[in-house]
């Protein structure tokens, strides 16, 4: 029996240092690049959404004049991305990785700082000062540009104008206001007309990076310090989404598709989010006209915008055979070609950070489901104010431990205790 | 008083009833309706089916993506059942000194999640790729030679042989038979309903399993069905009367395998719990 017990626990502490021996081999593999995948003649891309960012880069195909480029681009799911990236570039086997890949802005921190070699800088295909300030930060490391900025995810107030006006404002009156502003708004739209003001889903903390990074802040602060306790931005914040919360004036979504359903039929009056949410707002046919768009609420800071962003991606392009032409592909289209950035926005629908390209005939279009506004113009504009943030290693690592926090928060919490010990776990978690 | 009691159990076995076959039905009724319908929440059959089902056809590659799914879930099936069982037969009917001490080995490594050992497998494969790119990353055989070897299968047949017969094995001795004729010809025939219990696991894992395919099988043309519904479901307006079409036919292929082995299932579990 004694023995037994003895044989056991050695296999078990095997097991162990067998899985930690696994794990601890993560970074340190990245630097071998014998396999070095595709011969070269040919790109490969992955991206997310067909209609979107696959439909940008088939675009961008077409506008490529030049006849020995061949790209093949995969679709793939964002998180499926993100998981064989990880997969690959931990295992320093760089078989099988793509030539460009898209990745969102909020996630390429970790990846440029983890994996510094497997990324080619691609500043000199392309003028990065042509793209939106708020841009360059996030897909850039250590003074060389990697990423070319793509999607804008500015973010714009979508509000059904019937219910607004119903509560007795007009457009006038939505434009540059701030968010303790906009729930006293909530209040009056509750009371005429028994409508949520907005949906959210409480997993997901979009609505405090929006509402933060109108003051040009964000949980770590540029040199990756968490900044979560003494963080004035993120405390109003908080107070205006606990304010929202209390009132009763969100309509609670639990997923995705409830979030969309509560626009689309009708059971809120506002929509704070990027501007890629636009399309499903206009897929409920029957509401044609009576939405328009504000700029974002700011926080009631000095120094505030009424600008944010909510999203966004940037092409990147790996360290292996073949990153030459797909950085010279990059360069002239999405990089420098304003006439493709006119039949994105026409064509896709999509708002690039190209600056040059918003005096472009396309984004002048008066769009007949927002009452004429010319929406893409207006996001265009809103995008430049957007105030620029470094998003960091753990953006997504922090609001884990930060919803958990907010629930204790809503339960009647100091918002003061919430912050620091959403801190501590933080600055444990992230060492 | 027994009516009373009656009642309430049947109302308790319809409530669960209700509950565990209500996904299923909201999946069929919403694979007829428009996506917005299906984000409404709309409870009635539509007149979209056609519809979704030519979008579906016509945006993915699901009759490639069924294929690949189907080689490997039939590939594994059919190696997973016959490793498992002769490694499970020869622990419980072979005497060896160490062979309980490699056993707990072996049980206890199905305590490390997969997510610990797959860098160094993908590693792994990289390497080979190299030298054998028939069975490197991006190929089928990629997706189902790690899964083929499991100890829980080697663990359930290690089971199910306490209650085979061992005399049946000394007779087979006495007759003649050598010990691989005794395994095909006497043991695999009379444990039929373990096989089959077996085969629906394995089928189920194998059709089911999404991480490891997910970063091996790169190309589209060797993508599984979960890596197929994951990409439909990625676009920021995703269509959900596409999406349910494509569960829908995702969900058949285990369907069916259950229900022609659902007799013997049953008896193989009652056995493994049995042992």
């Amino acid at each position: 029996m004694r023995k037994n017990f003895w044989l056991l626990m050695i296999a078990l502490l095997t097991a162990i240092v067998l899985a930690a021996c696994s794990g601890g081999d993560d970074g340190s593999g990245n630097a071998e690049e014998e396999d070095n995948g595709d011969d070269g003649s040919q790109i490969t891309a992955w991206a997310w959404d067909p209609n979107f960012n696959i439909a940008a880069l088939n675009l961008a195909k077409e506008h490529y004049d030049n006849e020995n480029f061949e790209m093949e681009i995969i679709e793939n799911a964002q998180d499926d991305i993100v998981q064989r990236l990880n997969t690959g570039l931990s295992s320093g086997t760089m078989k099988g990785m793509p030539n460009i890949v898209l990745i969102e802005d909020q996630r390429a921190q970790s990846f440029l700082q983890s994996y510094p070699d497997a990324f080619y800088a691609i500043g000199d295909y392309f003028n990065p000062e042509d793209f939106a300030d708020y841009k360059l930060a996030p897909t850039s490391f250590d003074g060389e540009q990697y990423g070319l900025p793509f999607d804008t995810g500015v973010t714009g107030f979508f509000y059904r104008t019937d219910y607004l006006e119903e509560a007795g404002y007009t457009h006038d009156d939505l434009v540059n206001i701030t968010w303790s502003e906009y729930v006293e708004i909530a209040k009056d739209v509750k009371e005429q007309t028994g409508q949520a003001m907005l949906s959210l889903d409480p997993n997901d903390l979009g609505i405090l990076r929006v509402m933060m990074q109108t003051t040009g802040t964000w949980y770590t602060s540029e040199d990756g310090t968490i900044q979560l306790e003494g963080n004035e931005p993120l405390q109003m914040a908080l107070e205006n989404y606990k304010e929202l919360m209390e009132n009763d004036l969100v309509k609670l979504s639990s997923d995705w598709s409830q979030y969309l359903a509560a626009f689309n039929s009708g059971d809120v009056a506002s929509v704070p989010a990027g501007n890629w949410i636009g399309p499903s707002v206009e897929a409920e046919e029957s509401q044609a006209g009576l939405w328009r768009v504000a700029p974002t609420p700011r926080l009631d800071m000095e120094g505030a915008a009424n600008a944010s962003n909510q999203g966004g991606s940037s092409f990147y392009v790996l360290n292996i055979d073949g990153k030459e032409a797909a950085a010279e592909f990059l360069g002239e289209t999405f990089g420098s070609n304003v006439e493709f950035y006119q039949d994105l926005v026409q064509e896709v629908g999509a708002i690039g950070t190209f600056k040059p390209a918003s005096e472009g005939d396309a984004y002048q279009f008066e769009n007949e489901f927002f009452n004429g506004q010319q929406v893409v113009y207006d996001f265009s504009q809103w995008m430049e104010e957007i105030p620029q943030v470094d998003y960091g290693m753990n953006t997504y690592g922090i609001e884990d431990i930060l919803s958990a926090e907010i629930q204790q928060y809503l339960d009647g919490k100091s918002l003061e205790d919430v912050l620091s010990d959403a801190q501590t776990q933080a600055e444990n978690q992230f060492k | 008083m027994k009516k009373i009691k009656r009642i309430f159990i049947y109302l308790f076995l319809s409530t669960a009833a209700i509950v565990s076959i209500f996904p299923f039905l909201w999946m069929i009724v919403s694979m007829t309706n428009k996506s917005v319908d299906v984000t409404r929440g709309k409870l009635t059959p539509g007149m979209h089916f056609i519809e979704n089902l030519n979008n579906l056809l016509e945006t993915t590659q699901i009759g490639i993506a069924l294929w690949n799914s189907f080689l490997i879930a039939v590939i594994t099936t059919v190696l997973t059942l016959l490793i498992g069982s002769l490694a499970g037969y020869g622990f419980e009917i072979y005497r060896s000194k160490g062979k309980d001490m490699i056993f707990n080995i072996l049980i206890l490594s199905m305590m490390i999640p997969f997510a610990a050992i797959m860098i160094p497998l993908y590693r792994l494969f990289g390497r080979i790729s190299a030298d054998a790119p028939f069975i490197g990353l991006d190929t089928l055989a990629a997706a189902f030679l790690p899964t083929i070897i499991t100890a829980f299968f080697i663990f359930f047949f290690r089971q199910n042989t306490k209650m085979f017969a061992k005399e049946l094995v000394e007779a087979g001795r006495i007759d003649g038979l050598s010990e691989l004729g005794i395994f095909f010809r006497i043991y695999l025939p009379t444990m039929k309903t373990t096989y089959a219990a077996a085969a629906i696991i394995a089928f189920m894992n194998s059709w089911n399993n999404y991480l490891w395919p997910l970063v091996v099988l790169q190309s589209p043309e060797n993508q599984t069905i979960p890596l197929l519904i994951s990409n439909l479901g990625a676009g920021y307006t995703p269509d959900y009367g596409v999406i349910m079409t494509a569960i829908v036919i995702a969900t058949l292929p285990t369907a069916l395998v259950f229900f022609l082995m659902q007799r013997h299932f049953v008896a193989g579990m009652m056995g493994s719990v049995k042992g």
